[in-house]
């Protein structure tokens, strides 16, 4: 068998031991004419070059003995140095910013999840779900525009009707509000609220003005102050179902909540059936009205304006049914229980909430930092890119520099 | 608390280098203003960001050698020009003897042909010469690997090599 050696092996060979060489005779640790050559060669290209100016030198190096080299100002145009660390700030400042702008509705839901969530009480619902209805959901729901095309008055009192399909909750909520699309639903809560016992009428106000600023109004009021005994106060609110949970998010900043629970009541039944029993009566007096036209005899004409006149307040009872259905699921009932407490500091800075508070703060950090990195990382990847493809693409500039000759 | 590359390390760089970057910088852009302007850049650049400097890498003559070559690449590429070669030929009027003579034929020879050479083959010979850098340090500030920064460097000074021969053999005939 022949062996056939590689021929670019013994040239790499030769040309490692060639760069050997004459690095060994460039560092002056070689000997001989060939070293010599080279030490000449290498002499001899650095003898071409003009020697720096005297003039140029001296002015450069008092420039650099006074840390001005910064302020040299070379005749080239010399464009600024690309600074990395702006566009990274100005990347994170963007990044913070949109995570602010995406976490910023989401805080005010959490908050008030958070506020029921507080009551540490949970309850199970049978065939209605969760109990809460977030104010978003039910605003932009079908039922919701349907509410706001009744255009059903708060003002009015609530009925709470039966019915053997509706479930019904009075226990406290848990925590996880929702709204079930294409049901009316009934909104109402419970809060106790504890202060100190000289803040009980100053809180009993300021739930009032907070009610009527919500667009509700106090349904009743019994505000009950001893003098050196804990008063108390009971407050009977109604407000708009929508702005139900900023109304509790807003009573937890006022004091701090001792008990809390919301209910959920599904009236759908109840809504369709009053509406049914309109469309009836409705086409009742279509039909009665086509019959007195029809009608010949003055028997049958009296006898139709008779039941005409029943339907006429058959649809009024009706008209007035459903209102009354619509108004109890725009309306929530909230039932505000002012305690005065001798061991509730008036603002409310307790361990607990300050604990609580700080859960609430730590969230919110770790929320905004999450949403950040998924801003950040792939903009980093893209600036990294594009960092590598501006520095691969100027060195390809610089060498085709070289190509001009 | 004393930087890896401080106030004094600069101190010493500068007058170690500040010639041989002008040097470097004259011959391969041919004109002097231009490269007192790229010696000065290239001192400012290597000023400003010497605490990035990682003697892991290389040494900061290799550093600075290799700020240079950018700032005289990007020198010649903004004036499309092509250098000039015909470096200073006066210095060498005052001659007295045989060697100087000698020595001055040889230079000659040598400048004559560094011309022949392209202007890419040029440049390595003069960041080898005038930057006295290892191939390493020269495979990093050309951005090629060793290996082939070696190659290079041997295929080059073969050529300059050469053509040197052949000037000698042309001015013998």
């Amino acid at each position: 068998m022949r062996i056939v050696p590689f021929p670019r092996h013994d040239d790499e060979s030769v040309e490692q031991a060639w760069l050997i060489e004459l690095e060994s005779a460039l560092n002056g640790d070689a000997d001989g004419p060939a070293a010599d050559s080279w030490r000449e060669l290498r002499d001899d290209v650095r003898a071409l070059a003009p020697p720096i100016a005297p003039d140029f030198e001296q002015r450069l190096r008092a420039q650099i003995a006074a840390r001005g080299v910064r302020r040299w100002v070379p005749r080239l145009r010399v464009r600024p140095p690309a600074r990395p660390a702006i566009a990274a700030i100005a990347c994170v400042l963007c990044a913070a910013l949109v995570a602010l702008v995406v976490v910023a509705p989401w805080r005010s839901a959490q908050g008030s999840r958070e506020a029921t969530a507080q009551s540490g009480q949970v309850d199970e619902l049978g065939t209605s779900g969760p109990i809460t209805s977030s104010p978003s959901a039910a605003a932009g729901s079908p039922v919701a525009k349907h509410r706001a095309a009744e255009q059903v008055s708060p003002s009015a009192s609530t009925a709470v009707g039966s019915s053997s399909s509706e479930s019904s909750s009075a226990e406290p909520s848990s925590n996880a509000p929702a709204f079930a699309p294409g049901r009316v639903q009934q909104l109402g809560a419970s809060v106790t609220l504890a202060v100190a016992p000289t803040d009980v009428q100053q809180t009993a106000d300021r739930v009032s003005r907070l009610v009527v600023h919500d667009g509700g109004f106090v349904q009743s009021s019994h505000v009950q102050v001893q003098q050196g005994s804990a008063g108390e106060a009971n407050l009977m609110l109604k407000l708009p179902s929508e702005k139900l949970n900023a109304a509790l998010a807003s009573l937890e900043q006022i004091a701090p909540v001792r008990e809390e629970s919301q209910s959920l009541q599904d009236i759908t039944n109840t809504y369709n059936a009053a509406r049914q029993r309109l469309s009836d009566v409705e086409a009742e007096r279509r039909a009665l009205l086509h019959a007195l036209a029809d009608a010949t005899t003055e028997g049958q004409i009296d006898s139709l304006r008779e039941r005409l006149a029943q339907s006429r307040n058959a649809l009024g009872g009706a008209h007035s049914a459903l209102a009354a259905v619509s108004r109890r699921a725009s309306t929530a009932e909230v039932e505000v229980s002012v305690i005065g407490n001798a061991h509730a500091p008036s603002e409310g800075l307790t361990l607990h909430r300050g604990l609580h508070d700080a859960g609430r703060v730590l969230t919110l950090v770790l929320v905004v930092l999450l949403i950040a990195a998924t801003v950040l990382i792939p903009l980093a990847l893209v600036l990294l890119a594009l960092v590598l493809a501006g520095r691969a693409w100027r060195r390809h500039r610089r060498e085709q520099a070289l190509d001009t000759q | 608390m004393s930087t890896a590359f401080d106030d004094s390390a600069f101190d010493v760089l500068f007058r170690e280098c500040a010639s041989d970057v002008h040097a470097y910088a004259i011959s391969l852009l041919g004109d002097r203003s231009a490269a007192e302007d790229v010696t000065a850049l290239a001192f400012e650049r290597v000023y400003r960001s010497r605490a990035r400097l990682d003697r892991g890498r290389g040494t900061p003559r290799a550093w600075l050698f290799a700020v240079a070559r950018n700032a005289a690449l990007d020198e010649l590429r903004r004036r499309r020009r092509n250098p000039n070669f015909d470096l200073d030929e006066d210095r060498w009027g005052d001659l007295r003897s045989e060697e100087e003579l000698e020595q001055v034929e040889r230079r000659a020879t040598v400048r004559d042909a560094l011309a022949c050479l392209p202007l890419r083959e040029r440049e390595l010979v003069l960041l080898k010469f005038h930057g006295q850098l290892s191939n390493s340090e020269l495979g990093r500030a050309l951005g090629i690997s060793e290996s082939n920064a070696g190659t290079r460097l041997h295929r080059v000074l073969t050529h300059l090599r050469e053509h040197c021969l052949e000037l000698d053999q042309k001015e013998v005939a």
